[in-house]
């Protein structure tokens, strides 16, 4: 599904260069739920931008369903984000104008889709995460695990074969990243890759396997099953 | 997609009610100053005579002081003398040819038709013209024609009415074969012309450009009969001892307007030729002694020698587009401003498969919504200017101070371009921001 | 405490919004720079003394129905019927002045000359004439009616004497010995003595480069080309002028007549002038505006994008003052950088005016002027959202946006 070889990424400022990710190699394989840990600093967003093609790599090759991503345009890499992936991140990104159906529109309007099927689609996924009787809320009539969930259901309308999540729970009570957790699981479930970067051990064990990055590169590759102990942030 | 990114500029514009009306009202206020002007430009611009363009020509010839040239652009005096307008008028190349110029008297209705209404005389505004007048500049008749052939030459007391003329002495009934009394005299209505009112009025251009045009015409030939002294510009260079209306019309002042319409490169040939000869034949008879010097000007050439539209009108023109420029930049301040306090939005499209293009369309349409909002209120400004400068100019500009549907297209058109422009680079600026710096909480 | 380091580098970030606003400051003053020397001087022009009692005047027309009338018998019956009409100061036949219609001529001081005349807006009038237009003598005598002949243009008569303006004895005579002397018409040996000055009259077109050289021949013309000029007593001039249109028409109905306030003729005549006033002082106060909405529009703008940095500051201990200062200080830069960039500006627009359109020069004073003026409005614009910034409230800074 996802495979990055030798990837790097620096970013260049007046004075310094700083090496976001080194040589930097990675398989996901279809289905899986990779969660992606490791401390601050270590590389971990630059490597969920680069698998969301919002930023390219400086060097390597990154393969997305077995097409070489690495020096497509942007129009290409805008259409593949559109109908590959889906984004979900800590801070929910709903647009705060738009009400709960128009947010979850949005993906579905630059897909092309004709407005039947895009009802179709935005009610099928509200209701999937519960919030059928909320489409004409805006996003600040609701409270942040409800938030987080129409931050999935847009990211899932387009029926993407990947998530990235990024600290999809940070900004929420265990109470409310629990249910999140299980939204997520079920929709692995269902047959969608997610690779979720998370701080949390508890919900990075939940995961098929856990990635540690480092200083910029996989620190450790172990089955998350094999791994006795937890993996600390 | 327009309409969907139309409907997201609508709630944007909406979201930042201050913001936006800001931004309108620079667009409509540059749009509504420089239409303004630029109305005011195209209208004293136009050319009433574009059909006969390559046919008519107006004409000079150079009788001037030998000292100096006449004091204007051409360097020619802008009229003829009387002598050589009759002189000109027995040539028969011309298709037409119109001598002509500016009079007025009292008319009123002839007093045996007189009796019912009561009916004060007014003061009627006159052109006094040899009869190709309505053929070469296309007048159409309402009713009837010009006046008999000999007119030119002889006292002839026939008199063509203008249709408001003809409404206010008769009912707008046909007149023709009716007499009104002129200047103490009975004339025979001949004909009466549809409206006619070019402006600026090209076919004559010394007695104010905008001036309204004349109220009813006479024949030629009527000079002598009542010593007619024109409405109009007489200039002189040469000390004359003018002792009776004989020697003011053989005097070399000059008061004729002269028109010429010649069809082919042939005829205008011919024409050149027999100018030439004219003047030389008149250089041997002690006239004319500056160097051999005639002018023949297409309506358009005529319009410009003549500047219809003066320093003031093209440096209104200028300064009000630079006005619009700085309306534009404010607009360009303003569309950065909203545009990035929108950044994290638009971050969040791009994740979700916007591509640069997709989010720069977006925002160069919520730019277009703003210029089409600034071009409407920009007609009314428009309409408000010119009312202003109608009423400034107190009569004098009202047949070019009005908006035709054509300037209130382009008024439209200019907010939207000049929106699109202003948007171009902030939409750009926000299709180019990294989306992976907005989508992380900060 | 100046802070201008943090200041300059926080703006370079901005750097675009910055210079948006400087180039509009810097547009804005261009043009009001230019529009303000074009308003000035039209407002000058239309100020000028005309050297006649302009406010006072009414003038009256007529034209006979009959092909051919008497008219001076009919100058005559009327004239006296104006000077006994009640609120009539003094009456005369001529034409008149202001009104953008007339003739003009060459003179000369010598006979026979041909080349170089000098010229000069020409009148015709009688005894009266002085003072019905309300002129003021300063040499000499006016004309007596002794020296009054019938004439018309067609009948071969020559002035023997004439009253010039200051202006234009100056022009003829530069040793300022104009009275007594002779002056002559082009080609001709007729002498035309000079026998009295008067201090001023702006001729028939006022805009003219040579306006205010006038000469007054001392005849009644007949001619259609004719006014009654009628002077009437302060503030009478309304009675005065619906008597004329009354009595006028009552002595003799067989004819058109027209009467007019002779300062409604001079505004017609100036409405060019008069437009262009108006319109660029428009054009200017719209400008500013528009300019001063910008800067506010924008200064809010940053103010909220740097909220929470407003407010870390004022968590580390800076006050209302320092917070508001800051931002005053901002708006000062980059009003100086358009300032700068529009001193230059102006002066260039100044010049294109000035070699196309003839307008007058742009000094360096007006440019100050309104240089002082835009940067009190970009402070003044600054301002109110610069106090509104000093009460963010420090807990800000906690607050995540």
């Amino acid at each position: 599904m996802l495979k990055m070889h030798n990837v790097r990424k620096s970013y260049r400022t007046d004075t310094i260069e700083t090496h976001a990710l080194r040589d930097f190699s990675l398989e996901v394989n279809e289905g899986e739920f990779v969660s992606v840990t490791g401390p601050s600093g270590s590389g971990k967003t630059t490597f969920l931008n680069i698998a969301g093609l919002l930023e390219t790599p400086t060097g390597g090759q990154y393969l997305l369903d077995g097409q070489d991503v690495s020096d497509l345009n942007d129009r290409d890499r805008s259409r593949l984000r559109n109908e590959k992936i889906g984004f979900i991140f800590q801070g929910f990104n709903l647009i705060p104008d738009l009400d709960l159906f128009d947010n979850i529109d949005v993906p579905l309007r630059y897909r092309g889709f004709n407005a039947k099927e895009r009802k179709k689609r935005i009610e099928k996924v509200l209701e999937q995460v519960g919030l059928s009787a909320r489409a004409r809320h805006l996003p600040a009539q609701l409270s942040g695990g409800q938030q987080q969930r129409v931050a999935i259901a847009r990211a899932l309308a387009g029926e993407p074969r990947f998530l990235l999540a990024d600290e999809p729970t940070g900004n929420l009570d265990s109470l409310m990243a629990r249910q999140v957790m299980e939204l997520l699981e079920f929709i692995n479930e269902w047959g969608t890759t997610i690779v979720m970067v998370t701080h949390d051990p508890d919900l990075a064990r939940r995961a098929h396997r856990n990635i540690q990055i480092v200083d910029g590169q996989v620190a450790d590759l172990r089955l998350q099953s094999a791994l006795g102990e937890a993996v600390t942030a | 997609m327009l309409g969907y990114y139309i409907s997201l500029a609508l709630r944007s514009l909406r979201r930042t009610p201050v913001l936006s009306a800001l931004m309108v009202a620079a667009i409509a206020v540059g749009v509504g100053a420089a239409m303004t002007t630029l109305t005011l430009n195209y209208m004293m611009s136009r050319n009433a005579l574009e059909h006969k363009d390559d046919v008519l020509y107006a004409l000079q010839l150079d009788n001037w002081d030998p000292h100096e040239a006449d004091d204007n652009p051409s360097a020619m005096p802008w009229q003829v003398t009387y002598k050589d307008a009759i002189s000109l008028l027995r040539s028969d190349i011309p298709t037409h040819q119109v001598a002509m110029h500016r009079w007025g008297g009292p008319i009123s209705l002839d007093p045996s038709q007189n009796s019912g209404g009561e009916m004060r005389p007014f003061t009627a505004e006159a052109r006094v013209t040899s009869r190709d007048f309505f053929a070469l500049f296309d007048i159409p008749f309402l009713y009837g024609g010009s006046w008999q052939g000999d007119a030119d030459t002889s006292p002839v007391q026939q008199i063509v009415l203008s249709e408001s003329t003809n409404n206010k002495l008769f009912n707008g009934e046909n007149s023709v074969g009716r007499t009104v009394n002129f200047s103490g005299t009975p004339f025979t209505v001949v004909g009466v012309i549809e409206h006619w009112q070019p402006s600026p009025k090209v076919h004559d251009l010394n007695n104010g450009s905008f001036n309204k045009s004349a109220e009813i015409f006479l024949p030629f030939g009527l000079h002598r009969s009542f010593e007619i002294y024109p409405w109009g510009n007489t200039n002189g260079w040469k000390p004359e001892d003018i002792n009776s209306y004989e020697d003011q019309l053989g005097s070399e002042y000059v008061w004729i307007q002269y028109w010429v319409q010649l069809d082919s490169d042939e005829q205008r040939e011919r024409y050149r030729e027999y100018l030439t000869g004219f003047i030389r034949e008149q250089k041997a008879q002690g006239r004319f002694p500056r160097p051999l010097k005639f002018g023949l000007s297409k309506p358009s050439e005529w319009l410009q020698l003549n500047e219809v539209v003066d320093g003031d009108d093209r440096m209104l023109n200028w300064l009000s587009l630079a006005f619009l420029l700085v309306c534009l930049v404010n607009a360009v301040a303003l569309l950065l401003a909203k545009f990035l306090r929108k950044a994290a939005e638009a971050g969040v499209r791009r994740a979700l498969g916007a591509s640069r293009k997709a989010v720069f369309s977006q925002h160069l349409v919520e730019s277009g919504c703003i210029g089409l909002a600034g071009g409407l209120i920009g007609i009314l400004l428009t309409l408000a200017g010119l009312a202003l400068v109608r009423q400034l100019q107190m009569g004098y500009l009202d047949t070019v101070a009005s908006m035709d549907w054509l300037m209130m297209l382009s008024a439209i058109g200019l907010a939207i371009l000049s929106s699109l422009l202003a948007g171009l680079y902030p939409a750009w600026r926000i299709s180019r921001t990294n989306p992976s710096i907005y989508l992380k909480t900060q | 405490m100046l802070e201008l380091r943090p200041i300059l580098s926080a703006l370079w970030r901005h750097k675009i919004s910055a210079l948006l606003i400087a180039v509009q400051l810097g547009l804005t003053l261009a043009i009001v720079g230019n529009a303000t020397v074009v308003i000035q001087e039209r407002i000058e022009r239309i100020a000028r003394p005309t050297g006649v009692a302009v406010t006072d005047i009414v003038t009256a027309q007529f034209m006979p129905i009959a092909k051919n009338y008497d008219r001076l018998e009919a100058f005559r019956l009327d004239l006296d019927m104006i000077r006994q009409l009640p609120g009539v100061a003094a009456a005369t036949v001529s034409r008149a002045p202001l009104t953008g219609g007339g003739s003009g001529t060459g003179l000369y001081t010598a006979p026979n000359q041909e080349i170089g005349a000098t010229g000069g807006a020409q009148f015709w009038g009688d005894e009266h004439l002085i003072d019905a237009l309300g002129m003021k003598l300063v040499a000499g005598r006016a004309f007596t009616p002794n020296d009054i002949t019938e004439a018309s243009f067609s009948s071969g008569w020559r002035p023997n004497m004439a009253i010039v303006t200051q202006q234009l004895a100056d022009k003829l005579f530069a040793n300022g010995e104009a009275l007594g002397q002779s002056i002559y018409f082009s080609g001709e040996d007729n002498p035309i003595e000079i026998v009295g000055i008067v201090e001023r009259n702006l001729g028939p077109w006022p805009n003219s480069h040579n306006a205010g050289s006038t000469v007054f021949f001392p005849a009644v013309m007949d001619t259609q080309w004719f006014d009654y000029v009628v002077r009437a007593e302060p503030g009478q001039r309304e009675a005065v002028a619906k008597l004329l249109e009354e009595k006028l028409a009552e002595r003799d109905p067989q004819r058109v007549v027209a009467v007019n306030l002779l300062e409604d003729k001079l505004d017609r005549y100036y409405a060019g002038d008069n437009t262009m006033i108006q319109v660029l002082s428009g054009v200017v106060s719209m400008l500013t505006f528009i300019v001063a909405l910008g800067i506010v529009g924008l200064t809010v703008f940053w103010i909220t994008q740097r909220q929470k940095q407003i407010g870390v500051r004022r968590a580390l201990g800076a006050s209302r003052s320092a917070i508001s200062r800051y931002f005053l200080l901002e708006n000062l830069m980059i009003a100086t950088t358009g300032i700068v960039l529009g001193t230059a500006a102006a002066q260039i627009f100044n010049r294109f005016l000035a070699s196309e359109f003839e307008q007058p020069a742009l000094p360096l004073s007006t440019t100050a002027i309104c240089a002082l003026i835009l940067f009190g409005i970009s402070l003044a614009a600054a301002l109110v959202p610069a106090l509104r910034a000093a009460n963010i409230s420090p807990a800000m800074a906690t607050r995540s946006v």
